[in-house]
């Protein structure tokens, strides 16, 4: 499996124009072999890495001041390590460099491997997204503060509704890579605004036809009788599927998914508590 | 539908569901009229759920899917209900459900009851 992926990385080596490449040290020969692999974001290699579950050292190089490594077991991020940084921090620094040159090594015995990374690779490059999102609009809030213009400020919002709805969008893919074929479809929404913020083989017809339905059993339950709504409501559908509306903070997840593929259990003890943690760490 | 029969339904359901029954009603979804409740059962709550499930089929039109055999629905506190709508009736059932495992519920006392509830449908 890791020879493949090698096989792979090769091509893009020998597709590339090295005279273009960035170099760790100009002219340095020795510098350039011991990190051959660029072109690719660090984001993209490490997804790579994780879609084919390598076990693997992933050297990341920027400069002679600046280089470290990612650790996979089974495509699984276990450690980072940049300088004086271990874990997520490492990760986090490393996630962020651009045109870095990098290197693959196979870890032959995992033994000794200890996992300092329990977050999932994904939340952590939608994390790096948002910092570097929040970054680039406090640039722009300076800037157009001499400008007073509403029509920015609205543009400003546009863009942290962009950053969020990426997340959503994350949330959702998370969800599909745990259930893979057994989802059919999946809606995220906020409960308050009716809107509609990420959707997954569905129309935003379907949220809020299940927004509405949410908000009528709970005003309903409060003041026609005792009991208030809970977390989540499952419906058992026909052609054996089943659709499962959580309720999460302010956002409500309706999730429909083939029974015979992923059962009730699984997803009520296996998915939803994963699918809860990533919306937690995301700070939605 | 045969009256002995319905009352045979609900006792199996409570004799199934042991501790964690709480209540249970049967309505008539034309007119929410109750043809069948236990002690304790919530009749108001039994005819909000009828409004509900007309809610949740033109919700799933949208999709487009249509309503399956149960919904269930989780409520604060240790209380959960499981709605069964059976065309011109609809039967739901309180449970308590940190007494009842929602495995048994589904698989096992869900069968039974719709089974018992057609038998005296039909008689």
């Amino acid at each position: 499996m890791g020879g493949s992926v090698k096989k792979d990385i090769k091509l893009i080596i020998d597709n590339e124009d090295a005279e273009n490449a960035p170099s760790a040290e100009a002219g340095i020969k020795d510098e350039l072999q011991r990190w051959p692999l660029f072109g690719l974001s660090v984001g993209s290699f490490l997804q790579v890495i994780a879609m084919e579950r390598q076990t693997c050292i992933m050297e990341v190089y920027l400069n002679s001041g600046h280089f470290g490594h990612f650790c996979f077991v089974e495509g699984q991020l276990f450690d980072a390590v940049c300088n004086d940084l271990d874990g997520e921090t490492a990760a986090m620094e490393m996630i962020a460099w651009e045109n870095v040159r990098l290197n693959i090594k196979q870890i032959l015995n995992t033994s000794s491997v200890i996992r300092k990374i329990d977050k999932n690779l994904m939340l952590l490059l939608m994390e790096s997204t948002r910092r570097r999102d929040e970054i680039m609009n406090a640039g722009e809030d300076m800037d157009m503060e001499d400008a007073e213009d509403i029509e920015a400020l609205d543009d400003v919002e546009a863009v942290v509704d962009d950053a969020d709805r990426a997340k959503f969008d994350a949330c959702l893919n998370l969800l599909s890579n745990e259930m893979g074929d057994a989802l059919t479809a999946a809606t995220i929404s906020k409960i308050d605004e009716d809107k509609v913020l990420s959707t997954y083989q569905t129309t935003a017809e379907t949220a809020r036809a299940f927004l509405r339905l949410t908000k009528f059993m709970k005003n309903a339950f409060e003041t026609r009788s005792t009991v208030i709504l809970g977390d989540h409501y499952v419906l058992d559908l026909k052609d054996r599927k089943l659709l499962v509306a959580l309720i999460i903070g302010e956002h409500q997840w309706c999730v429909v998914f083939n029974s015979v593929k992923c059962t009730l259990g699984l997803f009520r003890n296996v998915i939803m508590p994963k699918v809860i943690r990533a919306y937690n760490e995301m700070n939605l | 539908m045969n009256i002995q029969k319905l009352n045979v339904c609900m006792d199996i359901l409570k004799k199934d569901l042991g501790e964690g029954f709480v209540a249970s009603c049967i309505i008539t979804t034309d007119d929410g009229q109750v043809l069948l409740a236990s002690e304790q059962a919530n009749v108001a709550e039994a005819t909000l759920l009828n409004d509900a499930t007309a809610l949740i089929r033109n919700a799933l039109k949208t999709y487009p899917a249509e309503l399956g055999n149960y919904y269930y629905i989780d409520v604060a506190g240790s209380m959960a209900i499981l709605v069964i709508p059976f065309g011109e009736f609809q039967w739901t059932v309180t449970i308590n459900k940190k007494l009842v495992k929602l495995g048994l519920l589904l698989n096992v006392v869900l069968p039974a009851i719709i089974n018992a509830f057609e038998d005296a449908v039909v008689s």
